[in-house]
Order: structure tokens, then sequence, then C-alpha cells
């Protein structure tokens, strides 16, 4: 298999836009800060978008408003995303582009904050009144309408996993002939649900999250929204990154602790390569799933050393951008593409004493190297793994 | 078109607990007693905590899995639901509201879309593929064809479970269903069994269309629930013969599905 990648685009704490983002990732410059999320009294630090609140959507998207549909909306104008689209819809029909969307949290902080207004009825009150927006399918409905695209649209939430499957519920589609394009892409805003839900699982630090480092005591949570689109090959002869591999597999272990021997991560894995058709020592990069809990980072180095020698280098970008879960996905998968385009890999924030423990050597510092094949890992609860390969067209 | 099969079926609602309860009932039979629901799959201490929405998928799709005897842990899932698990989305909203730092870690965990399709993985033992996936009114029909695409893409079983519980009150001003209702279809690539329950010609068109009349189940007003537009899906699936249905998928696409079913299972 092999699907082009036209344009993508990705908007977190580490940036709006990938000029942002590439200054704050060459300049090691962390986008996360304490916690000062308006209702949230937690003592952590968190990957915030700035003034998202402030998003006003267009009138005939109004009634799909929440913090996390504002969160697309302004992902959306980055980088020339809607000029590519429109380019592409000039070529092929609108109705020949699915879209698929990525999200663990869809709008719940929308259903949130309708609950602290219910009326004495216990109904949800006038204002909140948005059927699509308290449904799972938020983000999907939102992005289609807001592009136009008239595809098939679905949303996927497997929790952290979610808008890394996206690129292979993507691939199957355009490989059936169901469409000749799909946008893919992942939104997750910053909510009380997640806030306290993973603090309630003792998963929030209560400083910088340090993946990989002897001393990470938990995650920082962030929110980010990122796009990419993926097409049949003869749509983009030229284009400058290729879809290789996905694998996708289940842990069958814990709804919320890793398989202790990585099985789901190393099943996920094989399958990529085994698609992509590649080595694993073809591999130079992998953008680790690394979100600086304790378990995570032991188990997937150890899930990494099984398949991987000292030649493939591995980091986490989690430091810059906070845990995006539902987009975390496709965060990644844009800044492994940025990584192969600049040549420049992020060598992993805030990791000063390597965990011994953590079998895998990752990378701490930038480094300046040519990427011919790079791999992303996302790993979720409900032990829900998807790992994506990426090459360069023009090797 | 494309062609797909149909091995398996599993139904729970309030008014049937199995296929079986589903052809009689759909048939004018009379509603049966519904026992207490209990999968089988997931142990009895789990079981005790797992949410309704959890029993329920768990339990089609173990129905499914056994009518089509394909081991459970063969199978890659797809899950779909409009509104997902709101009873815990009713209780975060309100733990939230009220006391933030006493939210349930476990209620927390089972919070994401994808819990049914873990708890499935945990007790069958599967490492295959697991999604959980919405499109709002069309849920049902996109993940039958996220389903079938992936099964035939794929060439595995793949076992779609669509559902929707009944709403709590909040939710009611814009989504008032009473009832409770749960189905999974056993999609596998054509010749992977013998003699399946169905045979179904399905592509997409684009065109505009309605939903098909559902069909008289039980005397209930199923048109509440959003998991039921798949109903006439099973009816065709119960009744000997050809049917051919259009479900729409978006504001201007449908899915056309030309079903032809053995209609054996009705007195299986």
């Amino acid at each position: 298999m092999r699907l082009a990648i036209g344009s993508y685009t990705a908007t977190s704490a580490a940036g709006v836009g990938l000029a942002a983002m590439q200054k704050s990732i060459a300049g090691r410059s962390s986008g996360l800060r304490p916690n000062d999320l308006d209702g949230c009294d937690l003592d952590t630090w968190i990957g915030r978008v700035d003034a998202l609140e402030a998003i006003s959507l267009p009138r005939h998207l109004a009634h799909l408003s929440s913090r996390d549909n504002q969160l697309a909306w302004l992902g959306l104008q980055q980088d020339g995303l809607l000029d590519s689209l429109a380019q592409l819809t000039k070529r092929i029909s609108a109705d020949r582009v699915g879209v698929i969307i990525g999200t663990s949290t869809s709008s719940i902080g929308r259903t949130e904050e309708a609950y602290t207004k219910l009326l004495p009825s216990g109904f949800i009150s006038e204002e909140y009144r948005q059927p699509e927006v308290h449904s799972l399918h938020s983000p999907g409905a939102f992005v289609s309408a807001a592009t136009g695209l008239e595809g098939p649209s679905m949303t996927i939430s497997t929790a952290c996993s979610s808008s890394a499957k996206v690129f292979a519920s993507a691939a199957r589609w355009i490989s059936h002939g169901l469409v000749d394009a799909v946008l893919v892409g992942g939104i997750d805003g910053l909510c009380m649900s997640i806030l306290y839900g993973f603090n309630s699982l003792e998963l929030v630090s209560s400083s910088l999250c340090r993946p990989f480092d002897r001393r990470r005591d938990g995650i920082n949570i962030g929110e980010g929204c990122g796009y990419a689109i993926l097409m049949r090959e003869e749509l983009q002869p030229d284009s400058e990154f290729a879809l290789l591999g996905y694998g996708e597999s289940s842990d069958a272990y814990h709804m919320s602790h890793p398989h202790p021997e990585g099985k789901g991560a190393v099943t996920a894995i094989d399958q990529a390569l085994e698609r992509a058709q590649v080595p694993a020592d073809a591999i130079d990069y992998v953008n680790l799933h690394g979100t600086a809990s304790q378990a995570n980072d032991r188990i997937e180095a150890y899930a990494l050393a099984q398949r991987f020698s000292e030649h493939t280098l591995a980091s986490s970008t989690k430091a810059w951008t906070g845990h995006a879960l539902g987009a975390a996905g496709i965060l990644e998968a844009v800044i492994t593409l940025q990584a192969m385009r600049h040549g420049l890999i992020p060598g992993t924030l805030n990791c000063e004493e390597q965990d011994p423990d953590a079998a895998f050597g990752v990378l701490t510092e930038n480094s300046h190297k040519p990427i011919s094949n790079a791999m992303t890992n996302s790993f979720g609860f409900g032990g829900n793994n998807a790992v994506l390969i990426f090459g360069r067209t023009n090797d | 078109m494309t062609d797909i099969d149909i091995v398996g079926v599993g139904v729970w609602s309030e008014y049937c607990s199995n296929w079986d309860e589903f052809c009689s009932v759909l048939a004018g039979g009379a509603i049966p007693q519904v026992t207490p629901l209990k999968p089988e799959l997931i142990p009895a201490k789990e079981r005790r905590r797992a949410p309704l929405s959890v029993k329920m998928a768990v339990e089609v799709m173990d129905q499914a899995c056994r009518m089509g005897a394909v081991g459970p842990s063969e199978v890659a899932t797809v899950f779909a639901s409009v509104y997902g698990d709101m009873r815990n989305t009713d209780y975060m909203c309100r733990t939230l509201d009220a006391a933030p730092r006493t939210v349930s870690p476990t209620k927390f965990h089972n919070s994401v879309h994808n819990a049914s399709t873990g708890y499935w993985a945990i007790a069958t033992g599967s490492h295959r593929p697991a999604n959980a996936v919405s499109a709002y009114l069309h849920s049902g029909t996109m993940a039958f064809l996220e389903g079938a695409i992936q099964a035939l893409e794929e060439d595995i079983p793949v076992l779609v479970c669509v559902e929707e519980i009944a709403a709590p009150a909040a939710f009611k001003p814009f989504y008032d269903s009473e009832q409770s209702f749960s189905t999974a279809l056993l999609l596998t690539p054509p010749a992977y069994s013998a003699s399946p329950l169905a045979s179904v010609r399905f592509g997409v068109r684009n065109e505009e269309s309605d939903y098909p009349e559902l069909p008289e189940v039980a005397g209930v007003n199923w048109s509440d629930n959003l998991a039921a537009t798949l109903l006439p899906l099973l009816a065709a699936i119960a009744t000997p013969g050809e049917a051919e249905l259009q479900f729409p998928i978006s504001s201007h696409s449908s899915l056309s599905l030309t079903v032809g079913s053995a209609g054996k299972a009705v007195d299986a």
C-alpha cells in the first residue's frame, strides 16, 4: 500500500500552524504552562492554545460551537489547507473526498458546561441544545460542514489512538474505491473530564512532564488539532510523503494500563512494518507515544527494543505539546512529517536523566539527520494501539 | 457494488434478548420475558461493575460470534453509537459540577467511546484491531460500511456493534429515547462461510435517501432510538428472500443494500 500525503497542518500549545511549531521544536521551547484553565484548580501543567474562547464561528457553523470545534476552526485556517482542498475539489468532485476525524473528547466540555446550568426539570437549557455537539461525531460533523466536503464523514474515538487510526480507515476507504481522497484529522480540546479524570487515576504530573526521564511522574494534558490530506498516489504523483503502512491492535489486558510486555504495541508495529514492506532497520526515526507516565514509557521502550536496533532514533514530543489524547496521533504524525521535511529530529524535551529501566535509548537532543522512513506510535485506553509508517517519496 | 456476507447476528433490547426472540417478536409473536443482561464472557466480578452499554455490546457481539461459529478472538471490532454511554456521561458531568476531585477512576476509564471494544478484547483475549466510531444520525450505516470495507480490504471477519442506551433526563429535550437497543452483525468476505445467514450486495450512491420504514417490533416506537435505524436490515436478514434497502449516509449520499437471506436462523 502507498498513499500520497498532500497538505498537512497542526495547531497545539507548541504553535498555531507549522511554522510556529517548527520554531518551538528547533528552539526547544515547550508550549506547556502552569494550569490556568477556567474552573480547574489542579496543580499541573497544561498545553493550552491561546484565545480559543474568543473564536466566533461563522453563522452557518454557529450551532456547532464548542471549545473543540473552535479549535478545529482555528486549525483549518492554517498552512493553506483550505486552499489545497479547494484545488483538490476542482480536480475531483467534493463527494469523492471523505472526512475522518479522531477525537477522545468530542465536545464533552460543552456537555460539562451544559450540566452546570441544567434547568430545574433536569433538562439541558435552551442555549446548549446542540444535538450534534453532544454526540461523538461533533468534530467530524464540524469539519465536514466547515470544509464543504461531501464524501462520507466519520469520527473515530478510541481514546489516545483515535487520530492515528484515521489514517488506517482512510487507507481502506481509498483502496476500496469508496472515495479518492480523505481529509483526516484529530481534535481534542481541554475539558474537566480529562483533567480531573486523569487526576483520579493519579497520572497527572504537578510539574513539567519528563518523558523517559528516571524521575518522570506523570503526564501534562494538552489540546490540539491537526489535519492531513490523504489520497490516491495518481492524484499527486509529486507528493513529498507517502503513508506506507499502518498497524492496529488490542492489548487485551486492562482498560487503563498497558500490557506489561507491550504485546499489543509490538503486534501493531509488526503489522505496520509488514504493510510498509520495510525492515525495522529501514526506520530512521520513531516518534514515540512517550506520555511520561511510569508505565507507558517503560513498556514502550521495552516494546521498541523487541524490534529496533540503535540505528533507529526515537523521541517523545509530549513535553512540547502536552498529551493531546485523541489529537495526539495526528499531531505526532505531523511532527514526524516535519522531522522528515527538515531533517531535524526533535530530541525528547525534559529528559535529563534517562531511565535505565526504559531499555531503548531515546534521543534527548535535537539531531540533524536525513530521514527516509519514520514511524509514529499511539496507544490508548482500552488497550487500543495504532502505529503509522511514513516514507519520503523521492528516496 | 460489492458483496459481503453476514454470518451472525446478535440483538438485545428490553423487548428481546437474542436473535430468535427478535425473529419471533418480528413475526408477531408474544413479547418474551426478557432475562437480565448477563454477558457470560465478562467475569462475574467485572460484570457487576461494567456499565449497561458495555454489557449490551459484549452480549450481542458474543451472540453474533456464536451464531457465526467464529472464534471471538479472531474478529476485528467496530463499535458505533451516536451519544455513547450517556449514563456515564451524566455521572461524569454531575460529579465534575459538584465535586470534581471525587470523579471515580473506573467511571473515567469507562468513559472512552471504545470501552465496549476494550472490554471485549480483554474478555476474549483478542489482539485484533478494535474501532469505535460515530457519524451522528448515520452512525449505524457508517459502522456497517466501515466494517464491510475493513472485512474486504483486510480479509478478516469484522464484528460491527451498533447501540444506543435510554437517554438520561438532561438529554431528553433533543434525544428522548426510553429504550436501549444493541445489535451486532458479524461480517465476513464472501466464501468465508459455506452457509452465511445473508449475503449483501452494497454500494454508495450519490443521491439523497430517507431512512427505510421501521418494521413493527413489540409495538414500540423505535424511531426514538438511533441504533434502531438498522431494524430494517435486521428484518431483511430475518426474512427469507431478497430485499432492497437504501439508507442515507449523508445529506446527499446513500448506502444501498441488496440483502439475500437464507432466513434459516429464524428457526435455528
